[in-house]
């Protein structure tokens, strides 16, 4: 069973509060998006969960392990995997040496052909067998977000953290990422999705967390989160205008 | 036959060349003397390409640790003795279990010739009968490796959050603060004068029933292409390891690899204390080879040589490193050969550099990846390059139809070619 365990997490950067005693809990294959202007302190929230830094004060429990204790690589290993915002596939590598690098990692005595024919699954999953001795760097800028996907699958954590997994991408690509997230959430890993592409995250999260200056304002289910008057203020300044997201839904 | 295969024979078949070489320029010492000098270089650019073309790791800092092999072993020579009986007069130290003792000489004064003080224990303290005996060389050069492993650990440990220019900049200042100790501490290092070396075969050596004497270079070119070799052999299977796997992440993306999972601080430091131990390997061997080593190795010029050699062979390939290090010696041997054109006199002893330097230049602007590393991968990766072309070419006509498809979908027309409906499905 997975459970992710946020407790009242705080984090300054001198005299900046960028987090103000955030708290949560995942239970389960839950599909959560995470929300918030910019500067609300998001990508601060993640860098603490993945253990890049360390919260001022507060703790986080991952399967009943703490980890904001841990290096990256511990928390990688203990179960929870991230994409980065800006993509960040390792580039003078090949596609298939990206795919085996967490999977070699994790698995300290594993040889790399014991992992060749996940990596294979994982790309014909991804539709990008094909391209498994290119150079990463060959690839257009939607295959390395596919790439950066596909190096998560091979590391296979618990929980997985997408930051901005639809930013700038074609609307083909969209399609495989979207199913990326449902199938393997299916599979029973939980996902954290931060985006700001609100039609696409009040579809496809059945959770919702909002950021709001380092106060996490709402937690729930979309349709009710959507409605929130903090949430409302927290976008558009002002509770009675209507919200940016205002007609979301109309896809389904 | 497999490209890897191809590969591996043409290594193999110049290793033997360079095995069989002596039979043929045996007699020739100047011919010798060059191919040993390209061995060490080779060794060095290609230990430097794994640090810095694998590892990212930008350090000017390598002929430090070479140094650091070549002092050690120089300095063992000098200054570490084992006796049966204890001298009294110099440092002793009881071998615990052995009737041994270790005895570190005192350093001498600055502009004497006075004899040591185990010299003067062999006429006063010492019992007559008493063993002394001096390191071998095999072992003074393993100290030497040893040492450089160990400063490897902590050059790599205390740069562990440095990058690219200040990491350039901190190994220029340890190779620079170890050439000053080393000129200032002239009763231990003779200063600029130069650390005297045994041979690295004193009494001379057989093999192959043949004897060879102390200053035969066939000896020596045999210890350092083997070393050659081994280091060879060694960085090809921890590139081919996770360690290859691991350490290239990192040059492409540290936080990225630590999120997957890479022990980023155990990689960085292993990949310095690998490549200073061929270096100091190399250097210990080198040293013991020429009698003498100098603070002068440690002149940023020198360090420029291997950094030019390593470039213009290719920095990401630590064989085309090696064999560029091996040409660009032969090179600068061969330009040394002065010449008149009319009433001008060339001077190429100095006008090599100039030329070398300016191939360093061209390298850099026209060919990053250096002049040998290309041919290399496009033998290794040819194959790859067309089959990406042609797939390139089917996802363009691919994306054409869809973008028709979707066209026509949106406008109410038929479905697209591949017989889904776009926004449903893998494309």
């Amino acid at each position: 069973m997975i459970e992710l365990r946020v407790n009242d997490v705080w984090k300054n950067f001198g005299g900046l509060q960028v987090l103000k005693g955030v708290t949560f809990q995942v239970n389960g294959p839950e599909l959560i998006g995470l929300i918030g202007p910019n500067g609300a302190g998001k990508t601060t929230l993640t860098n603490i969960l993945d253990g890049v830094i360390k919260p001022s004060s507060g703790t986080v429990y991952l399967n009943g392990r703490r980890i904001d204790t841990l290096p990256p690589y511990g928390v990688a290993r203990a179960g929870l995997g991230r994409t980065f915002q800006v993509t960040r596939a390792f580039r003078r590598m090949t596609v298939m040496e990206n795919l085996l690098v967490p999977a070699m990692a994790k698995h300290t005595t594993a040889r790399q052909k014991d992992f060749e024919e996940k990596a294979m699954e994982v790309l014909r999953f991804l539709t990008m067998e094909h391209l498994r001795n290119e150079y990463a760097r060959a690839l257009s800028g939607g295959q390395q977000k596919l790439l950066e996907l596909g190096r998560l699958l091979m590391l296979d954590p618990d929980i997985i953290i997408l930051d901005e997994p639809f930013a700038g991408v074609h609307p083909r690509l969209m399609e495989i990422i979207y199913r990326y997230i449902t199938e393997i959430n299916a599979q029973g890993k939980a996902f954290i999705i931060i985006s700001h592409d609100m039609d696409t995250i009040f579809t496809l999260s059945k959770r919702l967390l909002v950021l709001d200056y380092g106060d996490l304002i709402a937690d729930g289910d979309p349709a009710v989160v959507r409605e929130d008057p903090r949430v409302k203020q927290a976008y558009l300044g002002e509770e009675e205008e209507e919200p940016e997201w205002e007609g979301v839904g109309s896809k389904e | 036959m497999s490209k890897t295969a191809i590969a591996w024979a043409v290594g193999l078949a110049a290793a033997l060349l360079l095995l069989a070489g002596p039979a043929v320029y045996g007699d020739k010492p100047y011919i010798m003397h060059l191919f040993i000098t390209a061995f060490f270089y080779a060794i060095l650019a290609s230990s430097w390409s794994l640090l810095a073309g694998y590892g990212g790791q930008f350090s000017f800092g390598h002929m430090a640790f070479m140094a650091i092999g070549g002092y050690t072993s120089g300095l063992i020579g000098k200054f570490i003795r084992f006796t049966t009986a204890p001298s009294q007069l110099c440092n002793d130290f009881k071998l615990p279990g052995s009737e041994w003792w270790l005895v570190v000489l005192k350093p001498r004064e600055v502009g004497t010739i006075q004899d040591t003080c185990l010299d003067l224990a062999k006429q006063s303290t010492l019992p007559a009968g008493t063993f002394i005996v001096t390191p071998p060389i095999w072992a003074s050069i393993l100290m030497g490796v040893i040492m450089g492993a160990v400063f490897g650990l902590l050059i790599g440990a205390l740069v562990l959050r440095l990058r690219s220019t200040y990491l350039a900049l901190f190994t220029i200042g340890f190779s620079e603060i170890l050439r000053a100790a080393i000129s200032a501490e002239i009763p231990i290092t003779e200063g600029q004068s130069g650390l005297e070396l045994l041979p690295l075969f004193p009494k001379g050596v057989s093999f192959f029933g043949q004897q060879f004497s102390s200053t035969s270079k066939i000896p020596p070119y045999y210890v350092m292409l083997l070393l050659l070799i081994f280091a060879i052999l060694l960085m090809t299977w921890l590139a081919g390891s996770r360690f290859g796997l691991f350490v290239r992440a990192l040059r492409e993306d540290e936080e990225a690899a630590a999120a997957l999972g890479v022990n980023t601080v155990r990689y960085k430091v292993l990949i310095f204390v690998i490549t200073s131990t061929l270096a100091a390997a190399a250097g210990a061997v080198q040293a013991h080879y020429i009698g003498i080593i100098t603070p002068n190795i440690l002149i940023i010029l020198q360090m420029s040589l291997v950094i030019a050699m390593a470039v213009i062979g290719g920095l990401e390939n630590i064989y085309a490193a090696a064999i560029g290090a091996i040409i660009i010696q032969f090179m600068l041997e061969l330009l040394r050969t002065s010449f008149t054109v009319g009433p001008v006199t060339v001077d190429m002893t100095v006008w090599r550099l100039v030329f070398f330097g300016a191939l360093l230049m061209v390298t850099l602007r026209f060919q990053r990846n250096g002049l040998l590393a290309p041919l290399i991968q496009r033998f290794m990766r040819g194959d790859v390059a067309k089959e990406v072309v042609a797939i390139r070419e089917r996802q363009a006509e691919e994306d054409l139809a869809y973008a028709a498809a979707d066209a026509a979908a949106r406008a109410g027309g038929p479905i697209n070619p591949a017989g889904e409906t776009p926004g449903e499905g893998a494309p």
